[in-house]
C-alpha cells in the first residue's frame, strides 16, 4: 500500500484527486490497446499454422510450439543475417562516436576559421533525411565499387549518424569550463592530448547514451541496406524479415517468430538501458 | 620536457581532428544531395557509363506525364499533416498523464515508448499479420464482437490502405514525442506552478498560462521533428504495401527509390528526391535559423 499512499495527490495537497483517479483508468485503458500488437505477435508464435487458422485469433496457445522459432532461424537465414548485423553495428557505432567526438572537440575548443560554419554544415546534416536520396547513395557506394560490402554500408551509416553526435557532443563540450584545456595547453599538452586525456573520459555519460540510441538505429536500419546490400549473404536482420515476410507469408506462426527474433536485441537493450535513452534522446532537442 | 612535438599548430590540430569526420560527412551525405540536383537535369538508365544532360525534361515529365506523382504528392501531404496532428496530440495526452502522481508510471512509460525502438520493418510485419483479412486480429476481433458487417480488407482496399498504415505509424511514433514531452514538462519550474496556485489558480489556469508557455520551445522542436519523420516515411510503406493497391498508398520517398532502383530511370528518380528535398527545406532552414537564434540569445 505504501506506493498508493502518495499517488493521486497533486503537488502540495493531501487529498486524493478525483479527476487524477479517472483519467488513470482511461490512461490504463490506452495502454492495454498500445500493448495488445505485442501480445497478439507473441501468442501466434508459439501456435501450429492448424490453430491460428481454427481457432480465434485473441486465444492464448494451448500447446506452446517452440518449433516455430527453431525452423524460422533455419529458413530466415538468421545465422548469417545476425551476424552480418553484429560486424556492422560493432564496427560502425564505436568508429562513429570515436570520430564525431574528435570533430565535436575541434569544433567547440580549438580556433580555428570557419568553425561557425563548418557547425552549421553538422547540423543541417542532422535534418537531411537520406530516404530521400536512395539512389544517389547507391551510386556514390558504387562509384567506390563497395556495393555488397561492409564499408560500403557502414561509411554511409557513418556519413548520416556523424551530423546528431556532433551536435550533441559539441553542446556538451562547449559547456565544460575554459580553464580545464586552457591550464592543460599551458603545461605543453597538444589538442589530442587533451582531447584523449581530459575530454574523451569526461564525455563516457554523453558516449553511452548515443551509444546506446545509435546501437537501436543501426540494427534496425532498413531502407539504405536494401539499396547497398543486395546479396542475400550480406543482409542484416530486416532485410531478412522482409524477405521471410513475402516468402513464407501463410507460416503464420513462423513469421511471428521472427519478428520477435528480430527485434528482440533492440528490445532487451532498450529494457536494460532506458533511461540512457531518453537522456541521449533529449539533451539535443530539448534544453531547459 | 620536450617542445618538439608540439609542431603542428593548434588550429591544425584542430582541423586533423575534425577531418575524418568532415570527409566522410561531405563524401557520403552532402555529395549525394548535390549529385540528386545533376541527375534530375540528365537521363541515366543504370547502365551506361555517361549519363546524358537532358535540361528540365525529367522535371517536366513527372509534372505532366507521370500518372503517379500527383497522387504521391497528395499522399506525403495529407501524410504528414495527420502525423504532425495526431500522433502529437495523443503523445501530449500521454505526457501529461505521466507528469501527474500517478502508480506506474515508469512501467506506462516503457509500454508507450517500447514500438519507438523496435526497427519499422518490423512494425510493418506486425501490423500487416494483424490487418490479415482470414487470421488477423482486427477481423477476429469484429467477427467475435457481432460485427462481421464492419470487416475489411484494410491493405487491400484502395480507400482505406493509406490510413491503416497511418494507424500502424501512429502506433509507433507516439511514444519518441511522448518523450520530448516529458523532458519539456519537467523543466518546468515547479515553483511557478505552486506560485500560481497560491495566487487562486486552478487546474486549467496553471496549465494555461504556465505550463503552455514553459512549452513552446518543446511543442516547436517535436512538430519539425515529426514533420521530417513523416516525410522521409519509406519503411512502413514498403513493407506493408509496396505503394499499392493501385498507387493508394505510394508517397514520395517511396515512389523516388521506385524509379531509380527498380524502373532504372535514375533522371526521373531525381527529379521526385529534388521535389522532396525542396519541402524538407522550406521547414529545416527556418527551424535551423530559429535555433541558432535561441543558442545566441542562451550565451
Amino acid at each position: 500500500m505504501k506506493m498508493f499512499s502518495q499517488a493521486f495527490r497533486p503537488v502540495g495537497s493531501n487529498k486524493v484527486d478525483p479527476v487524477l483517479v479517472a483519467l488513470w483508468v482511461a490512461f490504463i485503458l490506452l495502454a492495454i490497446i498500445w500493448i495488445m500488437p505485442f501480445l497478439f505477435i507473441v501468442f501466434t508464435s508459439l501456435k501450429s499454422n492448424a490453430t491460428v487458422m481454427g481457432a480465434s485469433a485473441f486465444s492464448p496457445p494451448t500447446e506452446l510450439a517452440f518449433g516455430n522459432f527453431v525452423a524460422a532461424w533455419n529458413r530466415g537465414n538468421f545465422s548469417t543475417t545476425a551476424f552480418n548485423g553484429i560486424v556492422i553495428t560493432f564496427i560502425k557505432v564505436p568508429l562513429g562516436l570515436f570520430v564525431s567526438a574528435m570533430a565535436a572537440y575541434a569544433l567547440a575548443k580549438v580556433p580555428m576559421r570557419m568553425s561557425r560554419a563548418l557547425f552549421a554544415l553538422f547540423v543541417f546534416g542532422t535534418m537531411l533525411p537520406f530516404q530521400v536520396m536512395l539512389a544517389p547513395i547507391f551510386r556514390q557506394v558504387n562509384a567506390f565499387g563497395l556495393i555488397n560490402t561492409y564499408p560500403g554500408i557502414i561509411l554511409p551509416y557513418l556519413a548520416f549518424g556523424i551530423p546528431y553526435q556532433v551536435f550533441i557532443l559539441y553542446g556538451f563540450f562547449s559547456a565544460v569550463p575554459k580553464e580545464l584545456s586552457e591550464a592543460a595547453r599551458i603545461d605543453g599538452a597538444s589538442h589530442f592530448t587533451i582531447f584523449r586525456r581530459i575530454f574523451l573520459p569526461i564525455s563516457l555519460p554523453v558516449l553511452s547514451a548515443l551509444l546506446i540510441l545509435d546501437f537501436v538505429a543501426t540494427w534496425n536500419e532498413f531502407a539504405m541496406a536494401l539499396v547497398i546490400l543486395q546479396d542475400p549473404r550480406m543482409w542484416t536482420l530486416p532485410l531478412g524479415l522482409m524477405n521471410f515476410q513475402s516468402q513464407f507469408q501463410s507460416d503464420y506462426g513462423q513469421l511471428n517468430a521472427a519478428i520477435i527474433m528480430t527485434v528482440l536485441p533492440a528490445a532487451i537493450v532498450y529494457l536494460m538501458f532506458q533511461r540512457y535513452f531518453v537522456s541521449g534522446m533529449t539533451s539535443g532537442a530539448v534544453k531547459e | 620536457m620536450s617542445k618538439v612535438r608540439l609542431s603542428l599548430r593548434p588550429s591544425t590540430q584542430g582541423y586533423v581532428l575534425l577531418a575524418p569526420a568532415l570527409i566522410v560527412y561531405l563524401l557520403f551525405a552532402v555529395y549525394p544531395m548535390i549529385d540528386v540536383i545533376r541527375m534530375s537535369f540528365s537521363s541515366w538508365n543504370g547502365l551506361s557509363p555517361q549519363a546524358k544532360f537532358v535540361g528540365v525534361a525529367n522535371y517536366r515529365a513527372i509534372l505532366t506525364q507521370d500518372p503517379v506523382f500527383w497522387g504521391a504528392l497528395w499522399n506525403t501531404l495529407i501524410w504528414t499533416t495527420a502525423a504532425v496532428i495526431v500522433p502529437n496530440l495523443i503523445a501530449f495526452g500521454v505526457a501529461l498523464a505521466l507528469n501527474q502522481n500517478i502508480p506506474g508510471r515508469s512501467s506506462l512509460r516503457i509500454i508507450f515508448y517500447l514500438p519507438v525502438i523496435i526497427a519499422s520493418i518490423a512494425v510493418a510485419t506486425i501490423w500487416k499479420w494483424m490487418y490479415d483479412p482470414f487470421f488477423g486480429l482486427f477481423n477476429g476481433l469484429l467477427t467475435s464482437w457481432g460485427l462481421s458487417g464492419w470487416i475489411m480488407d484494410w491493405l487491400g482496399d484502395k480507400k482505406i490502405a493509406l490510413w491503416s498504415v497511418f494507424v500502424a505509424h501512429l502506433w509507433q511514433s507516439v511514444g519518441f514525442s511522448m518523450v520530448l514531452f516529458l523532458a519539456g514538462l519537467q523543466s518546468v519550474s515547479t515553483t511557478l506552478i505552486e506560485a500560481a496556485r497560491i495566487d487562486g489558480a486552478g487546474r486549467w489556469g496553471v496549465f494555461r498560462y504556465v505550463t503552455l508557455p514553459a512549452l513552446v520551445p518543446t511543442i516547436t522542436v517535436v512538430i519539425v521533428l515529426s514533420l521530417i519523420n513523416s516525410l522521409k516515411a519509406f519503411d512502413i510503406v514498403y513493407g506493408m504495401t509496396g505503394g499499392g493497391p493501385a498507387q493508394s498508398t505510394q508517397m514520395l520517398a517511396m515512389w523516388a527509390y521506385t524509379q531509380s532502383m527498380q524502373l532504372g530511370v535514375f533522371g526521373r528518380g531525381a527529379a521526385v528526391s529534388v521535389v522532396l528535398l525542396l519541402i524538407t527545406l522550406v521547414v529545416v532552414i527556418p527551424y535551423m535559423r530559429w535555433m541558432f537564434k535561441r543558442e545566441d540569445a542562451v550565451r
